[in-house]
Order: C-alpha cells, then structure tokens, then sequence
C-alpha cells in the first residue's frame, strides 16, 4: 500500500520496478530480444547485400552497352548534338568515344572468296567498359591500329584464312592481327548475321565505305566523370537531339532483351527488402504483444495500487526502450560479423566479381530503418497498457481500446514513415502504394478468411471429446485465436511470396538457357529445300514454317493501328510469322482450352487458332473471339479455340498465332530453323550451307548463348542467395512468433491439469489444437501468396507464372510440424508439473 | 404420344441434323478468302518486300494503298493489293509466285532484292530469281512493272556496282515496264524515313506513289489495249 502512495505523485523512473519487470520477463525478453536483433541483421544485410549486388548488375549492364550515356542514330548527329558531347568533354565531364557499324562484304585478297561481315570502327579508348578479349592475350588498344584489324573466327574459318592473311574491306587491306574471343557489348546485339571485324577509326577514310548512300549506324558512347549525374545529363542531351532520328538512353534504360531480365532482378531485391522489413515488424508486434498480454493482470493490479497510466506507459516505454537498444547492439554487431565473413561463409555461392565493401551509410540506414521499424510495431501494443483498467483483474477477457485523436494521428504518422520506407525500399511512389495497398488487402483477407473459418468451425458438431474442447477453447471468447492465425499467415505468406516470385522468375529467364539451347539460326529455307537441308544439315532437325501476314480485326472491330503503334513493347500492328502445326511443342503448354485445336465429328480441326498468351494480353483476346488476317493480300477469318503459354524463352523460336496444318499449308512460307552445333563447328556448317543454299541465311547465336548462359548462372546465385537468406531470416522470425503466441496456449493446460485431465488427454487436446492452428494458417498463407505472386509476376514483372504446387504442400506439412512440435514442447514440462506449480507459475 | 407430337420431334431432330451438317460444311468452306473481279475492274498486286508491306507504318500509309486511291481519283477502274512481306528475299517470292497469282492479277509491281542485298547474298542468285518470276508473270500473261533497286553503299564497290546492274539488264532482256529505282527522291532523306532510317515514312510513300504512277498508268493503258 505504501508502494501505491508513492506511485501516485511520483513522475520519475522507478529502477526497482524496472528491473524487476525485466528479470521477470526474462523468456520473452530474450525472444524480443532475439526478434529485433535478427530485424536489424536482415535488415542491414539485405541492405548492404543490394547495393553491392545493384553495383555489380549495372557494372553488366554498362558493359553491355558499352557506356553510361549511348548515342544512337542512324545519320551523323545533328550540329546540336555534337556541340553538347563536345562541351561535356571539354569540361572534363564525360569521356566520348564513337563507333561507326555496319556490314559490307569483305573479300580476301586474291578475290578468292568473300563474305558479309559486321564491321565496327572505332576510336582511341574502346571500350569504355566491358572488355575485348583477344586470343594472343593482348590488350585490344594495343592490337587495332590503322591496316591492323581484328576479326571474329566465323571470318578465318569460312574464308580459310589465318591470322596475319589480308582481307580487303571496302577500298582498303587490312592486316588481320588477331581473333576477338570475347566482346561484352555483342550479346545485347542478337541477330548478327556476319561475324565481326574491329576496325581503328584512322582506317574509316581510306575504306571508304561510310559516305551519302551507306547505312550506318552511328554511336557516341560516353562515361561519366560523375555516376550520379548520368540520368540529369542525358535527360540534358536528349533536348539537344532530334526527335524520331537520334536516340540518347542510358545504360539502364537501353533497349536490350536482357535489361528486363535486370528490371525485374533488381524488382526482385527490392521485394525481399519490404518483406524482410514487414517480417521483422511482425516478429517484434507479437513477442511484444506477448509479453504484454501477459502481464496484463500484472498491470491492473498495479492501476489498483495507485499507480497512472502515464507511469506505466513510461516505464514501459523505457522497458522496450532498454531492451530494443540490446536487440540493436546485438544486431548492428551480428550484422557486421556477418558482412565480415561474407565471403568465407559464400564462397562459392556467390558469384566471384561481387565485392562486398563494408559501407557505414548501409549499415547506419539499416540501424535507423530498423529503429523505425521497432517504433512502428511497438506502438500498438504499447498503447494497449494505456487502456488497462483496474477492473480487468475481475474479468477474464482482455480490456478494451479506447482510441483518442493521439492514437490515430501516431497511427497515421507511423504509417506514413512506413509508407515513406516502402517507397524508399521500390524506388517509386506509385509501386510504394500499390504495395502497400496490397499489403493491407493481404491482412484484411486473412483477418475475414481467418474468421469465417471460425465461425463454420464452431458450427460444426463434433463427436469426440478431444476435438470437442480443442475447438471450443479455440473459440473461446478472449483467445486470441484469431491474433494467432493471422500473426502467423502473414510472415508464411510473404516467405511463399518470395519463394514463388523466385520460382518464376528462374523458370522464366535462367532454366531457359540449358546446355543444349540453339547455337545456329537458319533463316529463309524455301518449301523445296526442305529435303536437302535436312540432309545438309544433320540430325533431327524442325523446320518451323512462316507465313507472314498481318491481323487485321477481332470480332469486326478493326485493329487501331495508330494506337498500336504508340505501343513501347511488341504491338499488334506489325507483320506477324504464323505458323501451322498439329501439336504443341515441347516447351509449350495450354493455359485456355481443352486441346490445341478443336476437331469436328470426323476428327479434323476445324478453322481455327492457337494464340500464345503474351499476344492475347496484347489485344485483350480469349476463346471464341474472331480475328480477321491479310495473307498477303487473301484474307482469312478465325475463331480462337486455345491459348497456350512458354516455358522457356528468348533463344527458342516461338509463334503467336498456330493453324491448323491443313488450312495454311498451301500459303506462302519460308521455313525457320532452330539447330544446336557445338560452336567451333558452326562456321564449317555455315560454309556447307550458304554453299549450296546461298539463299539461306545463317545467324550463329553461339557466343550470345554462351554469354547469356554464363550471365543467368550468375544471376541465379544471386536470386537463390537472397532468397534462402530471406527464407532462413523469415523461418527464424516466424519460429519466434510461435514461440511468442505459445504461452497464450500454455495457459489452456494449465486450466485442463486443474480441472483433472491427465496427461494424455491434454497432450491430444493440445495437439489437435496446434494442428488446426498451423492448418489454417498455412492454408490462408498459401491462397494470399499465390494471389499476390501471380499479381506481382503478371503486372510487375511481366513473366509467365507457375503456381508451385508441391512447394505449397511441404509448407503446409512445415508449419504443421513446426506448430505442432514447438507447442507441444512449450506444454510438456506444465504437464509434468503438479496443478498447484502451476498457479503459481501462471501468476 | 399421340402420332402428331411423334412427328413434330421428328421433323425438329431432323431439321437439327441438316443444320448441324450445313454448319460443318459451311466452316470447311470459309478457309481462305480469295476476292473476285468485279465487272471490269483491273487487279494490281503490288508484290515485294517490307518497302511494299509498308513495314512500321498503317497498311493505308503505303504506296499502294496511295496508288490505288490514286488510281481510282483519276477514275480508273482499279484495285491495287499490297502483297508485301516484310524480309522477304527474291528467293521466297519466286516461291510464292503461285500464291500470287492465285489473286488473277491483270498487272503486278514487282519490288524486291533489297533483303538479299542487305544480306550480301551473291549478286548472281538474285538475279536468276527474279528472272524466274519475270518468266513465270510473262508465262501468266500478267504485264509486270518492275522496280529497280540499289544498294547502299557500304556493302562495297564490287558488290553494290554487280548488285546495281541487275535490274537494267533484266528490264532490257525482257517486254517490262522499268522503274530505274524504286527509293528515288527518298532513299537516304531522314526526313522521309522512319527512325530506322531505312524504311519510308508517309510522306516517303506519297513521293513513291507519285514517282511510281506514270509506270503504272503506263501497264494500265497496255492493259487496256490488248
């Protein structure tokens, strides 16, 4: 009592009481503790991780295109033009090299043969980044110089000739002094069809070859002396350029089939930051919200001894205070242990040219980042002690919220910071919202999922005993039930999140470039070819048939093509290959329709088509709908009887549109093919080919596919690192929540061993109750993730996506066992006790 | 039953059936949709690559969707059919020559080799080609417009002077109406070409339309005269 006199007038901080309330809370201080530690060490890894891994990736990308700021025009640039990229290096601001592009038929010496080469001339200080290996070893500015060039071994090999032989390239000889073995800036330069030859800029007079009449592609590529300044720059430049004839794109924004694939990488990245921070916010709400719910009786007691509101709140304010600095000591520490043995841990995982530097800015954005995060989720069940009334020690449920104007305007505040943060983490405003719309749509659906799925439980009349009391102490009025299934849904859901969206990812760009992936192209196969080619060629060989026609209408409505044409992406304005064939091919597979085609009673398909799903979004087209063509000049109409999509990507061929053999057999059409030889046989191959067919041409995709696959290898380390170490982050936070929510169920044995069940029954009761617990939850984390990675693959990421079914089956198995068994040890050694031991360690 | 509502579900099953059959044999027909003459019209197809198909732009921005309302102001009878196809070598139009002839064309535009050149493909090959098709358009009684094309110059001295003097040699070798080239007054004009810098733009066609009509009116008149 005299205790209660001094807590009314006393306004400092009371130590005794505070330390005792820390001892006392001991348990779930120490997973509190553990919560905010492993926040902030994802957090700060994540963080730090990002910005090496985003380094590394734009490091690719510049060496892909060959420069911060690339110039691209067709024509010489434009006088306005010229003079900024003369002002920028003469400001020392940027340095500039230019290439001149082209193809020209080059020819040996003694006119004994001659082929079409990609000739690239270029000036002092090519490359700007990337690098061009050459087969004696040399630097390539050593090598190239004026009569001295480089070529591709397509150009030795199909003209039989050697290093040191001369080849005339327009009115000029040049001395061939080495192979090209590597050039980073090609693969973004996929169809080639002559092998390359590099060319020194001081040989471009006496060629000859770039005047009024050539068609040249014209390139200006600049590094910056300042990174950041890249966009403002070219954002500069391209107000000095010509619309519609020069195009200025910086290294992240030019077009290559290989930027979407980083887009989407570093989407990904940023979708592991927001889960990893959203995980970390759940995993400190619960075990606080344990620990105050715990002593909730505690707290009105100590209301009836005298003491205000403002003093618990402060004293529990400095509580969380206290053991949230020891949870960010311990994180800041574990995470720079963690940067520091990166690679030892790595090794090998990782790929080998990601330098992980140790950044203070990181990690201090990762310490604020994580104090924020702290601040917002301890917010509300720090304002719950608030509202605690003394009266609660009469009553069995939980006091009630009264919520002021402060609590919502801190609501609105804390919100906002996180809103900021989500926005941060995307990179942009619009995507921020729609996560974190999405994000609140996710809780909400779990929160009515979780309690429909109550309310028809407890509608159901269950015969045993055992399920009996397990559901009704589930739904008993003060369980938090409810709290419990959806604390656990959403930490599930955001790991399956992160899992399917990975999943897709992999299966849409790395698994398509397998070992046996096409090396050759041939192009323009006539219909009586076919044979000989076949035979030419070798092997089981597809010939894929084109007919080229234009769509013309769906469903009568004729196809805008003005409208199609201010498409960024593919439209459906343009030309189309058709195709005809009876079956699927081995990477395709029906995502609308029962069959490819429909058949009529006699077995033949009708006239019909098969649409791949990406030209079906394109025009908004579904079964049924009728699409009018022009095949060169002759119309057909068409009803759509199926949709298919593609598991694979990029280096196979694939068709929009497939008919029935029988109705475009007798159109026009060249035929396609797809081979895969071993690169150093290509260009004998090629020869043999263009020997006897020379209307057929060849693109060797050899090295491209080479380099692609080499790149994937390294991005799939990447997308696997990051999310294992995200899904071993989240695993450990979601463990930690069932530990948190488990002594609200610790309770519930007690209450059975004082009523006289034994052991048994209790153990059953508590086994059927987990069970459900984790069933539920699993259920409802699996039918939000799959919505929202289907919505992030379709609308943000733009890929095909595959649910993961058997994934989904081990998760629910996972969390069953993982809620089951960690319940199950939490009740054991109550069980063991005697009923009056555990009043007292109730209370 | 009595025997009248025996017979009406008889004649209603067999009315089902003979619409059923008709259904089927309606859609085998429907295929491919190739228009007929109208009393008198004369049929133009314009034949070639993607400068025919009007690669980038609106089908009615190309030359011969201008052509044929040209035509037509002037108050011919005619209709002029793109049969473009954007990439086409001479090789895959002297194998759909069928097909296009499959469209009963009084006069045929032939534009193509710009594909092969560009592709560096021997000179020799192209030209056999498209002497090919001339034989075969003669063979079909169909009066040819041919379009002259040159190539652009970085393919080289030797290539571009063999490519270039094909087509004045098969236009003297043979009863053609020439065209000497085909992009005269565009080829290499920025401001009459797409981004490309290779295609022409609308304004581009307008020109190819003006430049190529004397030669068409030309094939008209022998048209009309034989």
């Amino acid at each position: 009592m005299t205790a209660g006199l001094q807590w009314k007038g006393e306004r400092v901080i009371n130590g005794k009481f505070l330390l005792r309330e820390l001892l006392y809370s001991k348990k779930q201080a120490v997973i509190y503790i553990l919560c905010v530690a492993l926040s902030l060490v994802s957090l700060v890894a994540v963080n730090s991780f990002r910005s090496d891994i985003d380094r590394s990736i734009s490091g690719d990308a510049r060496a892909l295109h060959g420069g911060d700021i690339i110039l691209h025009s067709h024509y010489e640039l434009s006088p306005g033009l010229q003079r900024a990229v003369v002002s920028l290096t003469e400001e020392n601001r940027a340095t500039a090299v230019r290439a001149w592009e082209f193809y020209s038929v080059a020819r040996k010496s003694d006119e004994s043969g001659s082929l079409l080469c990609n000739i690239k001339v270029v000036e002092n200080g090519y490359p700007l980044y990337g690098r061009v290996d050459l087969a004696s070893g040399r630097e390539f500015s050593d090598v190239v110089d004026a009569g001295k060039i480089v070529v591709g071994q397509g150009v030795l090999d199909r003209l039989d000739m050697a290093v040191g032989d001369q080849l005339l390239i327009g009115s000029a000889l040049f001395e061939i002094v080495d192979v090209i073995l590597y050039e980073s800036a090609k693969p973004v330069r996929f169809f080639n069809i002559g092998p390359p030859v590099l060319v020194s800029y001081k040989d471009l007079p006496v060629m000859d070859l770039v005047r009024q009449g050539s068609r040249v592609e014209y390139e200006t590529l600049l590094k910056m002396d300042d990174a950041n300044s890249v966009d403002s720059v070219a954002a500069w430049l391209r107000g000095r350029s010509l619309d519609g004839q020069e195009r200025v794109e910086t290294f992240r924004d030019a077009g290559s089939g290989i930027k979407r694939f980083f887009d989407n990488l570093l989407f990904f990245l940023s979708l592991i930051s927001v889960c990893t921070l959203l995980l970390a916010g759940i995993g400190i709400e619960s075990s606080l919200s344990a620990i105050l719910r715990l002593k909730e009786k505690n707290f009105a007691i100590i209301r009836s001894f005298g003491a205000t509101r403002a003093y618990l709140l402060h004293h529990y304010l400095l509580f969380v205070l206290i053991l949230s600095a020891v949870g960010c000591a311990l994180g800041v520490v574990s995470g720079l242990l963690v940067k520091g043995y990166l690679s030892v841990l790595f090794s090998g995982f990782l790929p080998q040219d990601i330098v992980f530097r140790s950044s203070v800015a990181d990690l201090l954005e990762g310490v604020v980042v994580g104090l924020m995060v702290v601040l917002f989720f301890t917010f509300l069940p720090l304002w719950r002690i608030n509202n605690i009334k003394p009266v609660v020690i009469f009553r069995r449920e939980s006091s009630r919220e009264e919520k002021t104007t402060t609590y919502y305007l801190c609501i609105v505040f804390g919100f906002s910071a996180l809103c900021a943060l989500l926005i941060r983490y995307l990179g942009e405003v619009s995507t921020g919202f729609y996560f974190l719309g999405g994000i609140l749509l996710l809780l909400l659906i779990v929160n009515l999922m979780t309690r429909l799925a109550l309310f028809s439980l407890s509608k159901i009349q269950w015969r045993r005993p055992g399920s009996r009391l397990a559901l009704r102490s589930l739904l008993r009025p003060g369980n938090v039930t409810q709290s419990i299934v959806v604390t656990l849904s959403i930490p599930i859901a955001l790991l399956l999140i992160i899992y399917l969206v990975e999943n897709n990812l992999r299966g849409t760009y790395i698994d398509s470039f397998p070992a046996d992936a096409p090396t050759l192209f041939c192009l323009d196969i006539q219909k009586n070819q076919q044979k000989a080619f076949r035979e030419l060629a070798g092997g089981k060989i597809t010939l894929h048939p084109v007919i080229r026609a234009r769509l013309i209408s769906i469903n009568g409505k004729a196809v805008n093509r003005g409208r199609e044409m201010k498409k960024r992406r593919d439209n459906l304005a343009r030309e189309f290959n058709l195709t005809y064939r009876e079956a699927l091919l081995e990477d395709e597979i029906l995502v609308a329709g029962k069959t490819l085609f429909r058949k009529d009673e006699k077995g033949e398909p009708v006239l019909q088509v098969s649409l791949l799903d990406t030209v079906a979004e394109m025009g908004n087209m579904t079964i049924g709908d009728i699409l009018q063509f022009n095949i060169q000049g002759v119309k057909m109409e068409v009803e759509v009887t199926s949709i298919r999509s593609r598991t694979r990507s990029m280096l196979y061929p694939f068709f929009y549109f497939i008919f029935p053999e029988k109705y475009l057999k007798g159109a026009p059409q060249t035929y396609f093919a797809a081979l895969h030889v071993e690169s150093e046989e290509i260009p004998f191959l090629e020869n043999r080919i263009v020997q006897s067919f020379p209307n057929i041409s060849t693109v060797n995709i050899a090295e491209t596919a080479k380099e692609m696959g080499r790149m994937m290898q390294k991005l799939s380390k990447i997308v696997n690192f990051f999310a294992a170490f995200s899904i071993l982050a989240g695993g450990l936070i979601i463990v930690s929540s069932i530990l948190a929510t488990r002594f609200e169920r610790i309770k519930e044995t007690v209450y059975y061993k004082i009523l006289g069940a034994d052991s048994r029954f209790v153990l059953r009761i508590f086994f059927l109750e987990n069970l459900l617990l984790g069933l539920l939850s699993s259920v409802f984390s699996i039918a939000v993730a799959q919505a929202a990675a289907w919505s992030l693959c379709h609308f943000f990421l733009g890929i095909s996506y595959a649910p993961g079914w058997g994934a989904c089956l081990w998760l629910i198995g996972l969390t069953i066992i993982f809620v089951v068994t960690l319940g199950l040890l939490g009740s054991i050694p109550i069980i063991r006790k005697k009923p009056g031991q555990f009043l007292r360690q109730l209370n | 039953m009595n025997k009248h509502k025996i017979m009406r579900i008889f004649l209603l099953l067999a009315g089902l059936i003979i619409l059923i059959c008709t259904g089927c044999s309606q859609e085998e027909e429907k295929e491919l949709m190739f228009e007929s003459n109208k009393e008198g019209e004369l049929i133009i197809v314009a034949v070639g690559d993607s400068l025919t198909a009007g690669y980038g732009l609106a089908e009615e921005e190309s030359y011969p969707a201008i052509l044929g309302k040209k035509l037509r102001s002037e108050g011919y009878n005619c209709r002029v059919v793109n049969s473009g196809v954007s990439s086409e070598t001479s090789s895959g139009l002297l194998s759909r020559i069928e097909w296009v002839l499959g469209l009963n064309p009084d006069i045929v535009i032939l534009e193509t080799g710009a594909n092969d050149g560009l592709r560096g493909i021997d000179p020799e090959m192209v030209e056999k080609n498209i002497r090919d098709i001339l034989f075969r358009l003669k063979d079909a009684e169909v009066i040819t417009v041919l379009a002259g094309m040159k190539m652009v110059w970085n393919l080289g001295p030797l290539y571009v002077k063999r490519f270039n003097a094909i087509y004045p040699r098969l236009a003297d070798e043979s009863d053609i109406i020439f065209m000497p080239f085909f992009l005269k007054d565009v080829a290499m004009k920025s401001t009459l070409a797409l981004g490309d810098g290779l295609h022409p733009n609308g304004d581009g066609y307008k020109i190819i339309a003006d430049n190529i009509y004397p030669y068409v009116l030309e094939a008209v008149m022998k048209k009309q005269n034989l």
